[in-house]
């Protein structure tokens, strides 16, 4: 599992952690988010079951066990929050933030000791340490119950399958070529996201926000004009129809 | 009935545990048809009179011994729903330990963490499957006593035909009564081998496990 520092500031930092050289290869390689801060971490979409010995191992090089309070799953999905059952066991009282809607299924995958904090459809806000990050709306994209991460201070947006690209092989961390890169991305979101209203409420809703980084769940980081450039692309594209 | 479960021991758990759980209504259906058995033997041994008074004592050990079938298998049957959960705590503790040991084999920087919850994993899948075979020891035992609660009942069909042949004119109906206590007592005792016998393999199991 590569490891790379995507932001550090005053506070905290946020770690990337995907491109797992040993994960089985039939599985959709995902990234993996950890923010750390001096008394706490958190890990957003935690991953698939298949990841969470090399993830586990991954995240012990940037912070002890114990500081590990937080978990986050912007929805439902297995490559997201299927390891749940396994994060129970080594990190017990740690609190899961997750869309109410799915609270019943996401149990399915095995939750006794760590705590459900259900995120409500208007959003919310996690404390980590001495920052605040927003939990933004992100319903229908493509899961019904969907949130997306803001964090005011580093200004990177956690967008989940949003932005999200399949590309085999060991792909660069950051988008470098926009133009080049739409064709990883085009299929995954005609048909992954189901509504044009939905995009255009959720594109009206992250303008409103000064991003420097989007980072989704799924293949490049976007960084400064690219996320503009995606925004853009995003708002013409007709999905749901592929 | 063997179960096959080489290939993955804790799947094989539940497997065991449904297989016993399945019995369970075999077991049920035919203690419930002893009662009533019993219970019709009783009137035609009323009727009877005299010459059933013996046959209408042994009804009352009929009913005893199919009410206490009855009980003890339902009792099994409402803690089948606990044998399911420990068999899947079971399966997790097992998953936990195995990706456990694949973070430790990833371990190169050794971090102590890693060590600790390798530990803690062993632990909890120890503790688990202390838990499951408890239960499964008690449940061999409930089996054993609906066992034996089964050779009283073909020992009373055997005395309960002899009743039945000084029955007169109810002797053929009396008879018939003490051929289904042997019957149903047989099934009854096949089911209960079947469990028995499958509980038997969980111990292989775990010996080699």
């Amino acid at each position: 599992m590569k490891s790379s520092v995507i932001y550090e500031g005053k506070h905290h930092k946020w770690v990337v952690f995907g491109r797992d050289e040993s994960k089985p290869e039939k599985i959709i390689d995902t990234n993996q988010y950890l923010i750390c801060t001096d008394t706490e971490s958190m890990l957003l979409d935690p991953g698939g079951i298949e990841l969470f010995s090399p993830m586990l191992t991954g995240i012990l090089g940037y912070t002890d066990l114990n500081k590990l309070t937080t978990l986050f799953a912007s929805h439902q999905d297995p490559d997201i929050i299927s390891s749940l059952g396994l994060w129970d066991k080594t990190i017990p009282k740690a609190k899961l933030y997750a869309p109410w809607l799915w609270e019943g299924f996401i149990r399915h995958f095995g939750m006794e000791n760590i705590e459900f904090m259900a995120v409500k459809d208007e959003g919310g806000e996690i404390k980590l340490g001495s920052n605040n990050f927003r939990l933004i709306p992100a319903h229908y994209l493509h899961s019904s119950g969907n949130f997306n991460v803001y964090d005011p201070e580093a200004k990177i947006l956690m967008s989940g399958d949003l932005g999200a690209s399949l590309e085999k092989g060991d792909v660069p961390m950051f988008v470098e070529d926009f133009g080049e890169h739409v064709a990883h991305m085009e299929y995954f979101h005609r048909r992954w996201m189901p509504s044009n209203r939905a995009k255009m409420n959720w594109i009206a809703r992250v303008k409103e926000l000064e991003i420097k980084m989007m980072a989704p769940q799924h293949g490049r980081i976007f960084k400064d004009e690219a996320v503009q450039e995606f925004l853009a692309w995003f708002e013409k594209l007709d999905v749901g129809c592929a | 009935m063997t179960v096959h479960v080489e290939n993955n021991q804790e799947i094989g758990c539940f497997i065991i545990v449904a297989t016993v759980v399945a019995q369970l209504d075999i077991i049920l259906v035919e203690a419930k048809n002893l009662s009533l058995a019993a219970k019709n033997a009783r009137v035609v041994a009323i009727r009877a009179g005299e010459a059933a008074l013996g046959f209408k004592s042994i009804t009352n050990f009929i009913d005893e011994f199919s009410t206490k079938t009855i009980q003890t298998t339902q009792e099994i049957n409402q803690h089948s729903n606990l044998l399911f959960k420990l068999a899947l705590e079971q399966l997790r503790a097992s998953q936990f330990e195995h990706h456990i040991n694949r973070a430790n084999e990833l371990n190169d920087k050794n971090y102590i963490e890693i060590k600790r919850i390798k530990n803690e994993s062993t632990q909890i899948f120890r503790e688990s499957l202390t838990r499951f075979n408890s239960e499964m020891q008690a449940l061999t035992l409930q089996f054993e006593e609906i066992r034996q609660q089964m050779r009283a009942a073909e020992y009373i069909a055997v005395t309960s035909r002899v009743e039945a042949s000084q029955a007169g004119e109810y002797c053929d109906s009396l008879e018939s009564v003490s051929d289904y206590i042997a019957s149903a007592a047989l099934r009854i005792k096949s089911a209960i081998s079947i469990n028995l016998s499958t509980l038997s393999q969980l111990k292989r199991i775990k010996v080699s496990g």
